[in-house]
């Protein structure tokens, strides 16, 4: 997806959470930064908004998808 | 205060969200150290005349370089006495200011990741050199409350670590102490506006309630 912002480079980021240790973590939103810096930045204070015992974000280029919604598995 | 002005104003919808969190978070650190001051025995009470800000934020902030100069430069020099308070001798203050610091980890990353792509020309002079003012001179109040164990670093320390986590060389500011007010932590006079002094105070407030 193109994104127009004040950034001439930007990653996007999903960002994960959990609020108890027994969850596993699940995706709670994403995130658009130049840096990973800043991706920390704008998670936290985006997604702040439950007491999370842990919180991390992953660059979305570094996923590896296996197959996509539609596409069969072969 | 001066974050929270920038929510609907900075240069990006991340960047706005994370204005107005960074000042709420501001707001919550000004209450435990308010009451903070009260268990050490400061008695309560609004006092009148006697607030107290660097000159930075007597007026709103009109350009987004003012915003991340004061993000990286000003709040690191806060961040820092907070630190030098949190691992002093005063037990009210170990305690209480460790989640404090885990928050402005956050403000120290969105300010320094903007100070890489921000031309804070002018406002990052001033920034570094009111955090100067702030710290204050050597052989002074600072300097005392670190011998005595209450604060871990004296003011030395301060400059070099403010230096180190900003990052690069501080531009040269020379600090004419003479002019420096103790209490204020300041060399120019002047001071907040009234209308948000009332705000800040929660006088503002007070019109929206109702009569008895």
């Amino acid at each position: 997806m193109a994104y127009s912002r004040v950034h001439a480079k930007v990653r996007e980021y999903d960002v994960f959470a959990r609020k108890t240790r027994v969850e596993p973590l699940r995706q709670v939103g994403s995130v658009v930064a130049p840096d990973d810096d800043l991706a920390m930045a704008y998670a936290r204070a985006t997604y702040d908004e439950e007491r999370w015992v842990e919180m991390m974000i992953v660059p979305r280029d570094a996923v590896i998808r296996l197959w996509a919604p539609g596409e069969a598995e072969s | 205060m001066r974050y929270a002005e920038w929510c609907i104003a900075a240069p990006s919808l991340e960047a706005d969200i994370a204005a107005a969190a960074m000042g709420l978070d501001d707001i919550g650190h000004s209450r435990v150290l308010y009451g903070s001051l009260r268990e050490l025995g400061t008695p309560d009470g609004a006092d009148e005349g006697g607030y107290a800000n660097v000159p930075y934020l007597d007026k709103p902030w009109s350009d987004w370089a003012q915003f991340v100069a004061a993000n990286a430069v000003l709040d690191s020099a806060f961040t820092l006495m907070i630190e030098a308070l949190a691992n002093g001798s005063v037990e009210v203050l170990r305690s209480r200011l460790k989640k404090m610091l885990q928050e402005e980890r956050y403000h120290y990353l969105h300010g320094h990741s903007w100070m890489r792509e921000t031309k804070t020309g002018t406002a990052i002079e001033r920034a570094w050199r009111e955090s100067f003012e702030w710290i204050g001179p050597e052989a002074a109040d600072v300097d005392q409350l670190h011998r005595d164990g209450q604060l871990a670093f004296g003011v030395r320390d301060l400059r070099r670590r403010l230096d180190e986590r900003v990052g690069g060389a501080p531009p040269a500011v020379g600090i004419d102490w003479k002019k420096w007010d103790p209490v204020r932590r300041r060399t120019e006079p002047g001071g907040i506006d009234q209308a948000t002094l009332d705000m800040l105070q929660g006088l503002a407030e007070k019109r929206y309630m109702p009569s008895a």
